[in-house]
């Protein structure tokens, strides 16, 4: 305890007047003479013992009174110290990753979550949050007990992949708003996978104490998992050997050697059965071919059989749909005869692609409906007919695409169909003498897509063009440019649907692309990405985004869409299934979704691999992050010294002391002065 | 004329002379408007003649008419003696309003002297005593006796405390002579203590009266909080309570008062109550109906 303001204590010295004041009065009292004592007997003492008591009362309340008003000014405060007091926030972060189904973790860092919520102090507030794909806020900081208990008893084991990085945000953006010390409580199984690249990024602010809760309690158990599984999306033939095969990689991790039986099932319905020999800790892969299914979607699901410490990781489930091949529109200028040959050619080596190229001049488009094709390609064709190119338009805004390049008719025409804006100009890099290259490549882009691409950007830059002409992207995506800064592929959402403009050409006079292997990659994800097959192709990861809807669209005249999850119930309501654009997979399992172009698809959501692996944080690492705060620098200490000792001010208190000093005081003096009247 | 007897208006006189004749010339200005009271020698009645008995009182008018020989008696008319003991211990300079109880028995005595020896004719002397005697002024009525009772008088001021023993010792002594023996006093003692110094006085053929001089205050004190009392005469303290002055002094008061008055009774002496508020007449009187039963 001190005091902010001690010189106030000076006035202590009117504490003279009210003694001063009783004394006088104590002296005033004059004896009464009176003829004989003969017959008075001492009074009851008490009587005027009362009457003593009361002044001293009196006096005593006129003395505290003055100390009180004194106390007040001096202005005394106590140095609470925070974290040992109940204004620290309790918060209880609990592991619900896919992990955390190993063994018994998840049942044990819930019931130790839930004995420190009973030993907190009641008026100490708490906070639950649940740390699965996303960190989860459950309930704000409350003292209500029950609600905590509640909110951490309804936390279910997710497929989700924790991320501590993601954690470290959360927690920074809530000291931002609870601005006092948190006390976090992470029950984690502490899996190494979820550090994050940074370890930055896991660093508490200086107000946070770490407390880690290791559910693992030890080194991790051996499990083997479906590490990844490749197979068709869409499969045509089931007998055509490239095409028709099942390949799964099966890994071990902190695992002896091991014989291991791998079995895939279409449908719920065992097709076929391999056995592996997995190496300790290693990987091995095993194929099923051919890949006999049925027309439409199928389910499919590859299996180790035995189980594990993590038995939810043996199986990995994915969706192939078997259907005819897809006939695509490619519609070219009469000059140009060559892109169709290459294009066809390319498309047919594609590895993952099936389909029917269907190969037309702009004169014979009149009577083709493009809503029977899958997608189409308008190969330097820049005169349309007006009616194609209207019925074309009303195909791509229903959700209808169309990739669209442009050869050297673009020089003579500056008008692009559909696309809604005109040729600015034509780079003939020939004349110069230099052929220009690849500038930037967008792998992110679905066409363009590539994990890995290297320095050679994913071979694009062995690539040399001759011709481009140059287009104003506007709010196109620009996919590529070229070393001039010529865009050389946009992407436009129109409607529903999207337009891809490649501003050359896809013969080998405008470009060399086309005898680059490059080609065939690009014309197989642009092909998948064209037909939408890459929305509904394999597999997605838990936690992940599909695309419902464009977001151009007027949510008014949108149609419903539909989405049916693992158990059968529909997560979006009929409103939020004419607005939402985008909807996240938050478990494992088959999803049913109806496009708003109609449609259907089944997405398989496996849970993130990464999550198989159960080896902890080291130790030492562990040490590391919860004791962040005692390497701080002497700035962050002092800000935490400033945080665990807050002074609270008593002056209040006090002066509410002294008004009821001052309110007895009244009372009573009035009373003693009604009686001096009397006496007088 | 009441209004000369008013002990508050009294007060103002300095001069016990002068009150003294105010209070008396008062007293008897109303006494001769009332009919049943009359001090001249008169006629009282008629007894037959026995032998031995003085022929000088035979009626013989009577006797001549009747032929029997009657003796006319008439109401003696002597010269009495008065004695006024005064007390004048510290008790009686208590007041809770003029006069003081010491100046009211002043008072008294002044206008029983002047009654006495100016209207009367009779001898009339002082004892002032407290613990002992302090003044003592023979009882005459030789010329300038009143002036030196009233010198007396004034020389009586309060000191030191009562102790009726010795004094009375003293007052047998000095009273040789029969006559009316007056004592003011507030009578702070038990009263069979003061009874049976005083009744010696009677016995011896006085006719003996207690005038008891009491403050109001001292009958129905009035306490309005606890209070610490000092007695004037022993100097000690005492702290007193309202509720016990109200109600247990009082019946203390009055049982002394009524013990006072049953036992001097029965002693065969007359108890008078003065309270210091009420006039003066009633002493006068108490005075002249003894005279009067006396002759």
């Amino acid at each position: 305890m001190g005091f902010l303001a001690p010189w106030f204590f000076a006035g202590l010295a009117a504490l003279g007047v009210p003694i001063l004041v009783h004394l006088l009065r104590k002296h005033v009292t004059t004896p009464r003479p009176v003829s004989s004592l003969m017959f008075f007997e001492r009074g009851v003492q008490s009587s005027t013992r009362h009457q003593r008591l009361r002044y001293l009362l009196l006096f005593a309340l006129r003395s505290a009174l003055l100390l009180m008003v004194v106390l007040a000014f001096a202005n005394p405060f106590v140095r609470r110290a925070a974290t040992a007091t109940n204004e620290s926030l309790l918060l209880i972060v609990v592991d619900d990753s896919f992990s955390m189904r190993a063994g018994t973790r998840f049942d044990d860092a819930k019931r130790e979550a839930l004995a420190l919520l009973a030993a907190k102090p009641p008026s100490q507030k708490a906070q639950v949050i649940a740390l699965g794909g996303q960190p989860e806020v459950l309930t704000q900081p409350t003292m209500d007990e029950a609600q905590a208990r509640s909110a951490i008893e309804r936390i279910r084991q997710g497929d989700g992949h924790a991320n501590f990085g993601e954690l470290g945000r959360s927690i920074r953006s809530v000291t931002e708003t609870a601005q006092m010390p948190i006390e976090l409580h992470l029950f984690s199984d502490m899996q190494h996978t979820a550090m994050p690249a940074n370890f930055a990024d896991m660093v508490l602010p200086p107000n946070v104490k770490l407390v880690l809760h290791d559910a693992a309690k030890g080194s991790a158990p051996p499990n083997w998992a479906v590490q990844s599984v490749s197979a068709p999306a869409e499969l045509v033939d089931p007998k055509d050997p490239k095409r028709s095969r099942v390949q799964a990689v099966i890994a071990g991790f902190a695992t002896p050697q091991a014989a291991k039986t791998v079995l895939l099932a279409v449908n719920g319905k065992a097709i076929a059965t391999h056995k592996v020999n997995v190496p300790a800790n290693g990987r091995a892969t095993v194929e099923f071919a051919p890949f006999d299914i049925g027309y439409g979607f199928n389910r499919c699901e590859v299996r180790i059989e035995g189980g594990d410490t993590l038995p939810a990781d043996d199986a990995s489930i994915f969706v192939t749909r078997r259907s005819d091949p897809e006939r695509v529109l490619f519609v070219h200028a009469a000059n140009d005869t060559r892109s169709p040959v290459y294009f066809g050619s390319a498309l047919a080596a594609a590895r993952q692609s099936s389909f029917a190229l269907q190969i037309v001049t702009p004169e014979q488009t009149t009577d083709l409906d493009p809503s029977r094709f899958s997608f189409v390609v308008l190969s330097d064709a820049i005169n349309l007919p007006s009616i194609f190119e209207h019925t074309l338009a009303q195909y791509i805004s229903r959700g209808g695409t169309v990739l669209i390049t442009l050869g050297t008719n673009a020089g003579r025409r500056a008008h692009i169909p559909i696309w809604g804006a005109e040729v600015k100009d034509v780079h003939d890099y020939s004349r110069a003498g230099t052929a220009a290259t690849i500038g930037t490549v967008d792998f992110t882009h679905p066409a363009l897509e590539q994990e890995q691409p290297g320095r050679d950007k994913g071979g694009w830059v062995e690539t040399k063009f001759f011709y481009a002409a140059s287009v104003d992207p506007g709010q196109a995506r620009v996919g590529a440019r070229l070393s001039d800064g010529t865009p050389l592929l946009l992407d436009k959402q129109i409607g529903e649907g999207h337009v891809l403009l490649f501003t050359s050409g896809l013969e080998n006079l405008t470009n060399d692309l086309p005898l680059h292997p490059i080609f065939v990659a690009f014309v197989d994800k642009a092909a998948l990405f064209l037909s939408g097959r890459e929305r509904l192709s394999g597999s997605q990861l838990v936690d992940s985004f599909v695309q419902l809807r464009s977001s151009t669209q007027p949510a008014g005249e949108a149609a419903t869409i539909e989405v049916i999850d693992p158990d059968g119930r529909r997560p979006l309501s009929l409103r939020e299934g004419r607005t939402v654009q985008t909807f996240q997979l938050p478990r494992a399992g088959f999803y049913q979704v109806r496009f708003a172009n109609g449609r259907d698809a089944v997405i398989a959501v496996n849970p993130d691999r990464r999550e198989s692996d159960l080896q902890p944080i080291a130790p030492d690492v562990q040490q590391l992050w919860s004791g962040t705060n005692d390497r701080s620098t002497p700035l962050q200490t002092a800000v935490v010294d400033d945080v665990k000792y807050r002074p609270t001010s008593l002056w209040w208190y006090v002066m509410l002391l002294a008004l009821v000093v001052a309110l007895a005081e009244t009372a009573l003096a009035s009373r003693y002065l009604g009686t001096q009247r009397e006496e007088a | 004329m009441q209004r000369f007897l008013d002990p508050a208006v009294l007060a103002g006189i300095s001069s016990l002379d002068l009150l003294a004749k105010t209070v008396v010339d008062g007293f008897v200005a109303g006494l001769h408007r009332s009919p049943d009271f009359g001090f001249s020698q008169e006629f009282a009645e008629y007894r037959a003649y026995t032998p031995g008995d003085d022929l000088r009182h035979v009626d013989w008018n009577l006797f001549a008419r009747t032929e029997r020989c009657y003796l006319k008696r008439y109401r003696g008319e002597t010269n009495s003696q008065l004695t006024v003991l005064l007390d004048a211990s510290n008790s009686m300079q208590y007041s809770s309003g003029p006069p003081p109880k010491m100046d009211y028995a002043r008072f008294i005595a002044a206008s029983l002297f002047y009654l006495a020896i100016h209207n009367q004719r009779d001898a009339a002397g002082l004892i002032v005593f407290d613990d002992d005697v302090r003044e003592y002024v023979r009882p005459s009525t030789r010329h300038g006796q009143l002036m030196r009772l009233f010198a007396g008088l004034e020389r009586a001021e309060p000191r030191a405390r009562t102790d009726y023993g010795k004094p009375l010792r003293h007052f047998q002594a000095l009273l040789h002579r029969r006559g009316i023996v007056i004592v003011l006093s507030d009578f702070y003692e038990k009263p069979e203590e003061i009874v049976r110094i005083v009744e010696p006085l009677h016995f011896h053929g006085n006719d003996v009266v207690l005038f008891h001089i009491l403050d109001p205050q001292e009958i129905k004190p009035e306490l309005k909080a606890p209070a610490i009392l000092v007695d004037l005469e022993t100097d000690r303290e005492m702290e007193v309570i309202p509720e016990y002055a109200k109600m247990v002094y009082r019946t203390k008061m009055q049982s002394h008062l009524e013990q006072l008055r049953t036992r001097a009774q029965a002693a065969g002496m007359d108890y008078h109550l003065l309270i210091t508020d009420q006039p003066l007449d009633s002493a006068l009187r108490q005075y002249l109906s003894l005279r009067q039963a006396g002759n």
